[in-house]
């Protein structure tokens, strides 16, 4: 009997837990604090940019130090002399496309990471970036679709062995382009197979600054680039995270190959020196 | 004894069934998602994504510019719709649900995740205030508040009110318009099908000083069978032909000629070019 008792507990035991196979807390602990709103973090001593640069510690463009082969230095290079004419060189961002992985990364507009067990999200409100790293296991699907985000499989690692996960190391895959590291234009090569790994923890002595080593394999590169990225949580417990649409008030026309710009009062205007008018050929007749 | 001898076998029979990261941690914080409806998975939308373009209890004053707008588009215009610009359609035409969505429920926030143009939400469940001073949105600030309806002990209803928008904005690609002061108020009450837990409903109410009474729709979405649904990534800005120049739209052919898209409509000013 007493034996039958301990039985009994435990069979209503399971069975109070079969009765809600759909219920599942989920441990927020087991997970590093990854909530609130980051931004991109400054690194002290690091050089002045025009822009936020791909590698935070180092110079604009060429002073990045990229491993990039000679054919895409050469790309790079002639991209740089469109930009100083005026134009955008091999960027696309002014068509408000994402600029994909791993630019988004560099955060131009603060980012959440909503964890849960089986995805982690990373929501940039800038091109409206919702990138998905699945951490339930999974294997890479045999067809992606290519992305500018990418498809991510992720892990979570206990690496103190503190029995808490604290760090996500994230794979990306299956790209689409053209992508560059940053503004200044630096490439990625036209065959989009970068492979992208990343390591995203908390700093040990501060939580609310997040670490991102990022590694890019791509075969515009000689070697693996790795650059680490900081990020810095706001300190409001109810952030406010502002809606930002590219779109909105975009002064940048595409129009064929050629890249205008759009006046105060909205009417075209060359980018660069001399550059010629769009042409009207589908039109009847012509303004003077 | 013997109650005490069953207690300790059970929570050893845990201790050791039971991963280290399960156990009790003094720091734990637990999000029972079983108290929640089951909103996982990928959504879309059923049926079309329109509102009762027909039936629209427009004032006069924007009944006469909605008519505007059709009559524009019957000219090949694109009347007041923003979006072809790839601006966001804002609220409540996001709820139109025009790529799939995935709705990450937390306990502080309910997230709406649709890829298209700009149409991701917050809807803030932690009890808060509407804030004094937010920018306003095309996607509003929006309050969620969870209710067990049915008082079974879990939340099965979500009830959201969403203010502070900006415009324009239209109700679907009609160009119904809303009333250029953003005023509007949108009430939702967003629940699973009784019958069908697969069947997602979206109860809008619109209040709006374009309309002469409260606007109602009840939007449907059904969920993939897919356990690890594709998710594409949309990009408006890629391959969208159409630009806007001044007040007017225009067409970028496949040969990357600019085109008209209404019969004898002027070309852009070119006034800024050197001319040769």
């Amino acid at each position: 009997m007493l034996y039958r008792g301990s039985i009994g507990a435990i069979a209503l035991a399971a069975a109070l837990c079969a009765a809600d196979a759909g219920a599942f807390a989920f441990e927020d602990a087991q997970y590093p604090d990854f909530s609130g709103k980051w931004n991109r973090a400054p690194f002290p001593g690091a050089p002045r940019t025009p822009q936020p640069a791909y590698d935070p510690t180092k110079g604009w463009g060429k002073a990045q130090g990229a491993p990039l082969t000679p054919e895409y230095d050469a790309i790079f290079e002639a991209n740089l002399a469109d930009q100083a004419a005026g134009g955008p060189g091999t960027t696309r961002g002014f068509t408000c496309r994402t600029g994909g992985m791993p630019l988004i990364m560099t955060l131009f507009q603060p980012m959440e990471v909503v964890v849960l067990p089986d995805t982690t999200y990373i929501l940039i409100d800038r091109s409206n970036v919702q990138r998905r790293i699945f951490t339930d296991g999974r294997d890479w699907p045999k067809e992606i679709d290519p992305s500018y985000v990418g498809y991510s499989i992720g892990k979570w690692i206990d690496a103190d062995a503190t029995g808490h996960y604290d760090v996500l190391e994230a794979e990306t895959r299956s790209f689409k382009g053209p992508r560059t590291y940053d503004a200044s234009g630096l490439p990625l090569h036209a065959d989009n197979e970068s492979i992208i790994k990343e390591r995203m923890y908390l700093d040990k002595a501060d939580k609310n600054l997040m670490h991102n080593q990022i590694t890019v394999i791509d075969h515009a590169l000689t070697r693996p680039w790795t650059v680490m990225k900081d990020y810095r949580r706001d300190s409001s417990p109810r952030p406010v995270f502002v809606e930002e649409d590219c779109a909105e008030g975009n002064p940048w026309v595409e129009i064929g190959k050629e890249a205008y710009m759009l006046s105060a009062d909205r009417q075209l205007m060359p980018a660069r020196k001399d550059q010629p008018p769009p042409d009207l050929r589908y039109f009847n007749q012509s303004r003077k | 004894m013997t109650c005490r001898s069953s207690i300790g076998a059970i929570a050893l029979l845990a201790a050791l069934l039971l991963p280290p990261f399960l156990l009790p941690d003094a720091g734990a914080r637990a999000f029972d998602q079983s108290k929640y409806p089951d909103l996982k998975g990928q959504w879309e939308r059923v049926g079309s994504p329109r509102w009762d373009d027909d039936h629209a209890p427009l004032t006069p004053e924007y009944q006469a510019i909605y008519q505007a707008n059709l009559k524009d588009m019957k000219a090949g215009g694109q009347g007041i719709d923003p979006t072809y610009t790839c601006l966001s359609p804002g609220m409540p035409r996001i709820m139109n649900v025009y790529d799939p969505m995935e709705i990450v429920v937390t306990p502080a926030t309910t997230h709406i995740l649709i890829q298209h143009n700009h149409d991701m939400r917050r809807i803030f469940t932690d009890g808060r205030d509407w804030p004094s001073d937010e920018e306003p949105s095309f996607a509003g600030y929006s309050i969620g508040k969870w209710i067990d309806s049915k008082g079974t002990g879990r939340y099965d209803l979500l009830e959201v009110e969403t203010r502070n928008l900006k415009g324009p904005r239209v109700y679907d690609a009609s160009g119904l318009p809303f009333h250029k002061d953003n005023k509007t108020v949108i009430n939702e009450r967003i629940y699973l099908d009784q019958a069908d837990p697969n069947l997602l409903h979206d109860d809008i109410t619109v209040m709006d000083h374009a309309l002469t009474r409260p606007f109602a729709a009840n939007k449907k979405y059904s969920r993939s069978k897919d356990p690890q649904p594709v998710w594409l990534e949309a990009q408006c800005s890629d391959g969208n032909h159409h630009v806007q120049i001044g007040k007017e739209n225009y067409y970028v052919g496949e040969d990357g000629y600019l085109m008209p898209v209404k019969k004898d409509q002027a070309p852009p000013d070119l006034k800024y070019f050197n001319k040769k």
